[in-house]
């Protein structure tokens, strides 16, 4: 028998191969779409990863764009490990950005890192309020939560547009947007020169602790045998309801942790539609990783560095940033399936 | 009638048929025992065609089958019932036999399809009505129209897997006299069984596989159970078991007047109450669904009981749930080890762990130690001598008897006071039921109290100190060990006799 060392080790490159595979394949199609479409892929997907990895800043910008990304998607992979379907993450983080930026501009002035944390604890409780609302329907309405969490994503954007349109809307701006922040609130920056946020580290931590929570505590020993087997979790006196209910909240907490960063590290202000997208993308993100909170980091960064350089791309060869969402779909279509091969050989 | 000679069949490195021969002459009835895992169901897969063996040929009727498909199986007389029945409930017993039946013709004529049932049915002793509606039958009468579908189609030889492991006793006997019937009118029958008895009362040869390969053939008539046993399992479980007889001591499962209700609100159990004593087994028999499923999970505490009480050593633990009952001192057994007893995905380890995370040594403060996790499992392992790969391989990847195994070591070593043990040896071969068994009987030497459900009646009577028979909700009667009468259990079970028992019976005290 190999010493144990090499063991865990072959065990990664098998877990790693699939969706190494998936992107190439996602990548290769997507170039034949774009020779379809009369450019050159190879420049195409050149200054792809110039405009996602060129210089420092760029990066920066790769890292910032994937903190939500990772930080939402740990919460959804714990959730969905329980077999608890979260597709609430929009509206979470929607929230999570307008509380924070409510409690930045209503607390009293405080110096710098206290009231960066009193802003991030906002978006945090606003998050975990909105999910734990979705998690009430479910368990006083039975409601599933699929629909109470992706009808409450629609109400928690709305509530984002009116208070913008509204008292926290910037006077005379044209745009539904609230006024800059008070410098105190905002993230610190982790690289002078660069737009690179404290956040950035926070998902770093947030994905420590989610796989910590997930392979090392009752607490995440219970979410695995719930996913597992609903009987199995009957039988060894787990409660449905506790474990939706506090998946629930941790998922919505780090959702709105991510809209807050989103506002107080990178746009510093409360912009309307900021959440576009991340909520769902999470749900991708999440699943591309296999529900592992240490493989929704790669993924998160994959779509981070994706997006950021899509734009650039955009620019030199004139290929049009929507192809960026083919290869995200069809890296996702990829992976599902090759893990669906694979699916006798998944940890639970 | 049929000739398999030198199938053998490897699925990777496991060799599930190793050349066997199997020949069943014209007018018998050819019992095929086995453990599990013995290559049975590979050689029937064979024989219909579900399987393509590496070697080896098979001829029916002095004609070659070979690459067939189930669909030519069945055209050449070959019958096959399952042990879950195909049959649509919501149809009549006409309908159920013209569905998928090209011989019923293109247009469908149920008046005459009616009359062949009705034919046959008279012909062989089936008792079926071809208006019936096939939901509102027992589940004997479903097996008739089975039988009945089977015969239609033309089949000559029939195999039947476990035919009477649903049945109450007058049921199987039915049966066997149907089978015999078919003997007599010129056809044959494969009848698969654990059950030594029921071979042996009808079976004119029997052939023991063992391994993939023939362990023996005898006449039924030259042998004993005995020796099949034997032949089987290559090791002694017809020892006679050790069951030290002592006197019952203090009451520590008590339920009283118990009522329960199902998902639908239909009522299951209808006001049951009984004392389980300290070294004691109460046995519940009856058949399947006569809300022994619902009293095991309302004691159990997966349930919630709409009226009623239950006590474990003299606490009221009825407002508990399954983790306080749990450290009350309860451990529990249940029916279904694939989805309720264990995690097929998750390790041998986590699934030895799974019940005991809220304390030490698996829980050390916010941790889980998975450390103390495998050092127990790797005890427990050696402990009940359970054939696993390691602590760390998925329960899913271990045979049917060691899977009961890790459900036994785990709620075995907290040395429960109470146990209660769910069908714990059903689809179990011989050898993992006798170590079911010696573990139970373990229990109550050691002055535990344990109410042991289950459909067979003969291991009900092998465990029982008291034997208790559930029809419909209730108790229609119990007995002592040494007052059984099995003519009366018969009746009960099938819910032609109840007698309300008297305290004695019900709470075990000596009778005076």
């Amino acid at each position: 028998m190999p010493p144990a060392s090499q063991r865990v080790d072959l065990a990664a490159v098998r877990a790693l191969a699939p969706p190494l595979l998936a992107v190439l394949l996602a990548f290769g199609v997507t170039g034949i779409l774009i020779v379809a479409a009369g450019k050159n892929p190879l420049l195409a997907y050149w200054s792809l990863a110039h405009g996602a990895f060129g210089s420092w800043d760029r990066i920066a910008v790769g890292l910032n764009r994937a903190t939500p990304y990772a930080l939402t998607g740990v919460g959804i992979a714990l959730c969905f490990r329980a077999r608890v379907i979260n597709i609430g993450g929009e509206g979470q983080l929607a929230l999570g950005g307008l509380a924070a930026t409510w409690v930045a501009l209503h607390m009293v002035p405080a110096p710098r890192p206290i009231a960066t944390l009193c802003a991030l604890g906002g978006g945090v409780l606003a998050g975990a309020a909105w999910a734990g609302l979705a998690a009430g329907i479910r368990l006083k309405r039975g409601v599933h939560e699929v629909l109470a969490t992706l009808l409450l994503n629609f109400v928690g954007l709305l509530i984002v547009s009116e208070v913008l349109q509204g008292d926290l809307g910037e006077p005379g701006s044209g745009f539904p947007q609230s006024p800059l922040l008070p410098a105190a609130s905002w993230l610190g920056r982790l690289v002078r020169g660069t737009d690179l946020h404290v956040g950035v580290l926070i998902a770093l931590a947030a994905v420590a602790v989610g796989h910590v929570a997930l392979w090392r505590t009752p607490f995440g020993f219970r979410l695995r045998i719930l996913g597992a087997s609903a009987p199995a979790a009957a039988y060894a006196g787990i409660s449905p309801a506790r474990a939706l209910m506090s998946v629930m909240l941790l998922s919505g907490g780090l959702a709105g942790l991510a809209g807050a960063i989103e506002v107080l590290g990178v746009h510093y202000r409360l912009i309307d539609g900021f959440a576009h997208g991340f909520g769902f993308n999470a749900v991708a993100i999440a699943l591309l990783g296999g529900l592992n909170p240490l493989a929704v980091l790669p993924a998160g960064l994959f779509f981070g560095f994706l997006e950021t350089g899509a734009v650039a791309m955009q620019r030199a060869v004139g290929v049009p940033t929507p192809l960026v969402a083919v290869i995200q779909g069809l890296t996702m279509v990829f992976v599902l399936s090759a893990m669906g091969l694979t699916a006798g050989r998944r940890r639970v | 009638m049929l000739r398999m000679l030198g199938i053998t069949k490897s699925y990777g490195s496991v060799r599930a048929n190793r050349g066997i021969d199997l020949v069943v002459p014209p007018r018998t009835i050819l019992g095929l025992l086995g453990e599990n895992g013995s290559g049975k169901t590979t050689l029937m897969n064979v024989l219909f065609g579900l399987v393509r063996p590496d070697a080896g040929t098979i001829t029916f009727k002095e004609r070659p089958l070979a690459d067939h498909t189930p669909r030519e199986a069945l055209a050449a007389g070959i019958g096959m019932i399952h042990q879950h029945f195909m049959l649509v409930p919501a149809m009549t017993v006409t309908e159920n036999v013209m569905l998928g039946w090209d011989a019923a013709g293109r247009w469908l004529r149920p008046a005459a399809v009616a009359e062949h049932i009705r034919t046959a049915s008279h012909r062989y002793g089936l008792d079926l009505e071809p208006d019936a509606r096939v939901g509102a039958l027992p589940l004997g009468g479903q097996q008739r129209v089975e039988i009945v579908k089977a015969i239609l189609r033309g089949a000559e030889l029939l195999i039947l897997d476990e035919p009477t492991s649903n049945l109450s006793p007058p049921e199987v006997s039915g049966l066997l006299d149907v089978l015999r019937r078919l003997r007599d009118e010129g056809r044959s029958v494969i009848f698969i069984s654990h059950k030594l008895g029921e071979v042996l009362a009808v079976c004119d040869e029997v052939v023991v596989l063992r391994d993939g390969a023939v362990a023996g053939r005898a006449r039924a008539a030259d042998t004993d159970r005995a020796k099949l046993a034997r032949m089987m399992v290559d090791r002694d479980v017809s020892a006679p078991i050790a069951r030290e007889e002592g006197a019952a001591g203090a009451e520590r499962l008590v339920v009283a007047d118990l009522v329960a209700s199902d998902a639908t609100g239909v009522e299951r159990l209808g006001g049951v109450s009984f004392s389980v004593r300290s070294g004691e087994v109460l046995a519940v028999a009856g058949v399947d669904g006569n809300g022994q499923a619902e009293l095991v999970d309302v004691i159990a505490g997966l349930r919630r009981p709409t009226r009623g009480h239950v006590f474990v050593d003299g606490a009221d633990v009825t407002a508990r749930g399954v983790t306080g009952r749990r450290q009350a001192g309860l451990a529990h057994i249940p029916a279904d080890r694939h989805t309720t007893g264990l995690v097929g995905d998750m390790t041998v380890s986590e699934n030895l762990a799974f019940r005991d995370c809220d304390g030490p040594p698996f829980r050390r403060g916010p941790w889980l130690d998975f450390g103390a996790m495998r050092v127990a499992a790797t005890e427990r392992i050696a402990r009940f001598g359970i054939r696993a790969g390691g602590p760390d391989v998925a329960a899913r990847t271990l045979s049917g008897g060691n899977q009961q195994k890790l459900v036994l070591a785990r709620e075995l070593t907290r040395r429960p006071g109470v146990l209660v043990a769910a069908q714990p040896t059903r689809g179990l071969d011989p050898g993992a039921t006798r170590f079911v068994i010696d573990e139970v009987l373990a229990v109550r030497a050691s002055g535990g109290a344990v109410l042991y459900v289950s459909t067979e009646l003969e291991e009900a009577l092998v465990v029982a100190d008291r034997i208790a028979v559930m029809y419909r909700g209730r108790f229609a009667g119990v007995m002592r060990r040494d007052a059984v009468d099995i003519t009366r259990l018969g009746l009960m079970m099938a819910g032609a006799l109840s007698e309300s028992p008297d305290a004695a019976a019900l709470y075990g005290r000596k009778a005076r």
